[in-house]
């Protein structure tokens, strides 16, 4: 079990200094000359050259490399060419609001889809079996951005219950920081327990059929007392690995929910650089973000053994 | 895109084939063993139906639409349904069901060329490694391929989307090939699992016995047996991808203007949602269809070629 | 980066540690109950820092300017010239040299007083520090001096009717000596508010000065809120969230508010949308050409259907706010006869033109129809979105690499900039160079015939269809008073709105 945790350790800061050449040599093909952006229209070319001079965009591509990784492990990603401003204290601002959403959602979407999972599996044939398995297929097929916009409609603008927009830090009120993450949290969720709930059910119809749940039926417990004795560990493990998976393309896939809130999350950062053509910082930004899906792929792939004996024993 | 109906992305291969297999309508043992090959099931025919009016929508548009495209009558404009505009018209007075069935195109073309990338680079990826993994000495080859595999896995369909919309400047062409660059990894792991399944079968050791080589097993035996699979696994990701066209568009990051696409009708009739909620419902109520069609589609697929249910129906 | 406790929450942390983990995460939103001294406004156009002498667009002087930097003169409502930092000035007999008669009793936020030196200081720093391209407009001075602290002497190398004017925008800011060190972050004038915060991407947060100056605002705290686009910002509205929507992006949206609880206000801008040919090179180099597209453009279903009819048809390239306005909309007729017999006789049907248009909202909504009436015409546009300001800046604007754009162009009095040769357009300023020199250096008089000549020539060249006036769409509460229809200046000024 540790040689396999050292390994996925020494997996994971190789794919990590992969990424970094990745993401950087994606960032020099980008187009349109930041310097030119930041002077606007009728800059001189001698302007812009100068201020290229200042970006230290003039020096070879490598030395530019290493500075940026050597910044950023030391925390620092440096500065934004186009505000001027420091990018590590935006990127952990956003990251937190982000995270605090997807982790939200996810939690949420888990909340629904193990019961109704786990029901759905038990009464497979029964009409709300049914219905549950069709409800989620056809949750699956909605846009999530669709969903907010539904909700928008319906809670905010007609009800009035919630704002339909906008974001508030905890610490400035913790009322209106959960009134204001009602709406984008369960646009995510909805469609996200819509996955999970079938993911579920199938895992719970699995496990069912496993020898050990029969052993425990022959010796005469019910089918709902045997999966919740013997069963549930087994059935989580798919879960876990779903769940790990919808996080890590939520941290991005959130953007478009984050877009329709307004609320700063690193996807709208991610967003905004782009538009401002302000490099460094859709550099640091894509390089949070994969390391924010390398961390959550190597804790899925410690996770899955630690409950799994069977893998742990393989591994 | 956030809506991943798939495990397969998931980080490791043994559990990612059981979690994508699990996606199927699992079917009770005792049904299981009446099931034939042949017998077709509802969510597949639901699905291909489905598939196919979307189909149809989009080849009639090559012969037939009740408007042009660019078709603009500033008389007519935000119509509700009727005789002449049965969908209604845009705020250019554009017929609305032509427009939904021009952006049929675009949605299965992006479809089919983020499918295509993946399938035609992941698939031979996926087979080359597992009969590498087999060999004594090609280990490494495997375990270097692999975790290629899980560096892209790093990069879900919308972040590498925003950076080539970025590098390419927006469209449908920067959007296709991010969306399939970034399904590879499925596809990879799909023909991984099932080629080391087939490789460590009988038949095949029988085969190697015999002094076949290893491209030869590969083309009979390898192909034909995880093509199943492999379809399961397009049909998913042609889902995926009509989410990924959607939301990317809906961002202003998909296709363009004066290009028909669902995603950016759909953003563009935000602002008459309370006045002509319609203009959202057409665009949205397809984009569903098209998904819900692909997944069931693939649901139906799987049940009947996921060599586990095989096994256990036999 | 804090991995650490990312992982904690990954671990299955419960949401509620999550709320206390991340208090300091993003910022904040407006207060619960506004009270009736403070107001929350909505812009889609966010500035990225505070500095309007670095970076250039719209958003940094929308906030900044006449809240927080005044000049020495301003603009009022119907576009003329008022006092400001400077209560009165005079004009030397030879036209060249302005002497400035500075207020009493400013200070600047950061305490300071205002002298003739600050005066010197901004305005010789504009040549000499700025980036922003608009500094050009500063070029003409010659030397400024300070006899004593409240009198400042601006001598110009020519006289020009244009230059007091120009000093009402953002070039004429004027900033203490100290006040200018970290420019992006900190804005330190003389205006009636000051910055209390600034949260970049999201808000800014102004604040009553209490030493102001002149009259005291009914204000006491206003924030600017930046949104992702007009539907968001609508809602927000809609929700009571915000009071007042500033120029509207999807004027669609304005007819949800036809009640007794809104108001809106439609004035005019400087900004005219210009669907502009490239005169230099390619298929529209052609006047023949050009023609054809004036004749086959039906402006006013442009206007109504890209942008729900608000906004004026114009004509020309300059505002009903502009002292040499002249109503110029009858010179081209929407005739599509007419315009597919020009493309016949130009030799252009069918052929492939490349019509690059910026990612914004207005600009979209009139390439589809603008491309569909052309199509009907024969003239055949291949649609580029081109990402603003990016990507448009470096292809269309910088490279010249189109034949037809649209854009609006919303610095007042632009017509100058906007058709002289190397300008992306393109035009051949030749004809208009002469007058336009005498115009700037003669008398009032002759300034307003020369630049209506100007203008009048321009649109005859069909140098490019000016297809109508940026509306400024103001959505508010309807107990909101004092909503300012026009715009004519870069500034927002919230000095002028309280509340019944």
């Amino acid at each position: 079990m540790l040689t396999y945790a050292a390994n996925r350790a020494i997996q994971f800061a190789l794919s990590l200094i992969v990424a970094s050449v990745v993401v950087f040599a994606l960032m020099s093909l980008l187009p349109g000359n930041a310097a030119q952006v930041a002077l606007g229209t009728n800059a001189t070319p001698e302007a812009v050259a100068a201020l290229e001079v200042q970006y230290g965009l003039d020096r070879p591509p490598v030395v530019r490399y290493f500075d940026w990784v050597v910044g950023m492990l030391g925390g620092d990603f440096g500065t934004s060419y186009v505000t001027g401003a420091a990018i590590t204290p935006v990127i952990i601002d956003s990251v937190q609001v982000t995270a605090i959403l997807v982790i939200s959602a996810i939690a949420l979407s888990i909340l629904i889809a193990v019961p109704l999972g786990t029901f759905a599996a038990l009464e497979q044939r029964s009409w709300i079996g049914v219905t549950i398995s069709a409800a989620s297929q056809v949750g699956i097929a909605v846009p999530n951005f669709l969903a907010a916009i539904i909700l928008v409609i319906v809670f905010s603008l007609t009800l009035g219950w919630f704002p339909s927009q906008g974001w508030m830090a905890p610490i400035e009120g913790v009322g209106g920081f959960l009134l204001r993450l009602v709406l984008p949290v369960v646009s995510l969720a909805l469609v996200q327990a819509a996955i999970l709930t079938r993911y579920v059910r199938s895992a719970v119809l699995d496990v069912m059929r496993e020898d050990f749940i029969r052993t425990a039926r022959a010796k005469g417990l019910t089918r709902t007392k045997a999966l919740f004795v013997h069963g549930l560990r087994n059935a989580a493990i798919p879960v876990i690995t779903v769940a790990g998976v919808q996080l890590a393309t939520l941290l991005v896939g959130a953007v478009i929910i984050e877009q329709i809130f307004v609320l700063p999350g690193i996807g709208s950062e991610l967003v905004r650089a782009v538009a401002n053509r302000d490099l460094i910082a859709v550099q640091g930004i894509v390089m949070v973000l994969v390391l924010l899906v390398l961390i959550i792929n190597l804790i899925v792939d410690i996770l899955v053994p630690v409950v799994d004996p069977r893998i742990r024993n393989a591994a | 895109m956030s809506e991943m109906p798939t495990g397969a992305n998931s980080p490791r291969d043994d559990v990612a084939l059981d979690v994508s297999a699990a996606t199927a309508s699992a079917p009770e043992p005792a049904t299981g063993r009446r099931r034939s090959r042949l017998r077709l099931n509802s969510s597949m025919i639901i699905g291909a139906c489905l598939v196919v009016l979307i189909l149809g929508l989009a080849l009639v548009s090559f012969v037939w639409t009740p408007y042009g495209p660019s078709e603009i009558d500033p008389v007519a404009r935000l119509r509700a349904g009727s005789p002449a505009h049965p969908f209604g018209t845009d705020r250019f007075g554009r017929d609305t069901l032509t427009w939904v069935m021009y952006g049929a195109r675009i949605t299965l073309m992006v479809g089919v060329v983020a499918v295509g990338i993946a399938l035609l680079i992941g698939t031979p990826i996926g087979i080359v490694s597992a009969i590498f993994a087999k060999q004594p000495w090609g280990m490494w080859i495997d375990a270097v391929i692999m975790r290629a595999n899980d560096i892209l896995l790093a990069f879900p369909a919308l972040l590498l989307a925003i950076i080539f919309a970025a590098v390419y400047s927006p469209g449908t062409g920067p959007a296709m090939v991010a969306v399939g660059i970034a399904a590879i990894p499925g596809f990879a792991r799909v023909a991984r699992s099932g080629t080391l399944q087939v490789l460590g079968s009988e038949y095949v050791r029988a085969a190697r016995a015999s002094n076949r080589r290893i491209p030869a097993i590969a083309v009979v035996h390898v192909l034909p047996n995880i093509a199943g699979m492999v379809i399961v696994q397009a049909s998913v990701a042609f889902a995926i991808s009509v989410l990924a066209e959607a939301g990317l568009s809906f961002l202003g990051l998909g296709t363009q203007a004066p290009v028909p696409s669902w995603g950016r009708m759909l953003q563009e009739s935000q602002q008459f949602l309370s006045t002509h909620p319609e203009l959202a419902l057409w665009p949205g109520l397809f984009i569903a269809l098209a998904v819900l069609g692909f997944n069931l589609l693939g649901d139906g697929l799987r049940d009947r070629f996921d060599p586990k249910m095989d096994a256990r129906g036999a | 980066m804090k991995t650490p406790r990312i992982m904690t929450w990954v671990a299955g942390a419960a949401a509620v540690s999550l709320l206390l983990t991340a208090c300091s995460a993003g910022a904040s939103d407006s207060g619960e109950d506004a009270k009736k001294d403070s107001m929350t406004i909505a812009f889609t156009a966010e500035p990225v820092n505070l500095d309007f002498t670095s970076t250039s667009g719209v958003a940094i002087p929308e906030a900044l300017m006449e809240n927080v930097y005044e000049s020495l003169v301003r603009l009022d409502g119907e576009g003329e010239i008022q006092p400001a930092l400077a209560k009165d000035w005079s004009l030397s007999d030879d036209r060249t040299t302005y002497t400035f008669e500075l207020q009493e009793g400013v200070k600047f936020s950061n305490g300071a007083d205002l002298t003739s030196e600050d005066v010197k200081y901004s305005y010789e720093r504009v040549q000499k520090d700025w980036k922003n391209a608009l500094k050009s407009k500063m070029d003409i001075v010659k030397s400024i001096e300070t006899p004593d602290d409240d009198t400042v002497n601006i001598e110009l190398k020519k006289p020009s009717n244009t230059w007091l004017f120009n000093l009402t925008s953002l070039v004429g800011a004027v900033f203490d000596t100290e006040g200018t060190k970290d420019l992006a972050n900190e804005a330190i004038g003389t205006g009636p508010f000051e910055i209390e915060k600034f949260t970049r991407g999201q808000s800014i947060d102004f604040a009553a000065r209490d030493d102001y100056w002149g009259d005291k605002p009914a204000l006491n705290s206003v924030q600017f809120k930046y949104f992702k686009d007009a539907v968001s910002a609508s809602n927000a509205l809609k929700s009571g969230e915000i009071d007042l929507v500033s120029n509207l992006q999807a004027p669609e949206l304005a007819d949800e508010y036809q009640s007794d609880d809104y108001q809106i206000v439609s004035g005019t801008t400087n900004g005219e949308v210009v669907l502009s040919m490239n005169n230099a090179k390619g298929i529209f180099k052609d006047k023949k050409a050009r023609e054809a597209v004036m004749h086959a453009i039906d402006r006013k279903a442009v206007l109504d259907t890209a942008w729900a009819g608000y906004g004026e048809l114009i004509g020309s390239m300059v505002p009903p706010t502009d002292p040499y306005y002249e109503d110029l909309t009858g010179v081209w007729k929407y005739d599509p006869k007419k315009a597919k017999e020009l493309v016949d006789e130009a030799g252009i049907k069918g052929e492939e033109f490349s019509f690059t248009v910026p990612n914004l909202p207005y600009a979209k909504a009139i390439s589809e129809i603008v491309s569909a009436q052309l199509e009907e015409v024969g003239l055949k546009a291949k649609v580029t979105t081109q990402e603003f300001p990016a990507v448009w800046l470096d292809k269309t604007f910088t490279e010249h690499d189109f034949d037809m754009s649209v854009i609006n162009h919303a610095e007042p009095r632009d017509i100058l900039t906007v058709f002289s040769k190397d300008y992306y357009i393109g035009y051949d300023d030749a004809k208009i160079k002469k007058i336009a020199e005498k115009a700037d250096t003669g008398t009032e008089e002759e300034y307003i015939s020369g630049m209506k000549e100007i203008a009048k020539t321009i649109t005859d060249d069909a140098a490019s269809d000016f297809l109508f006036l940026f509306p400024n769409l103001v959505i508010a509460k309807a107990d909101i008073e004092g909503v300012p229809a026009n715009r004519v200046s870069d500034a927002f000024k919230i000095a002028d709105l309280s509340w019944k």
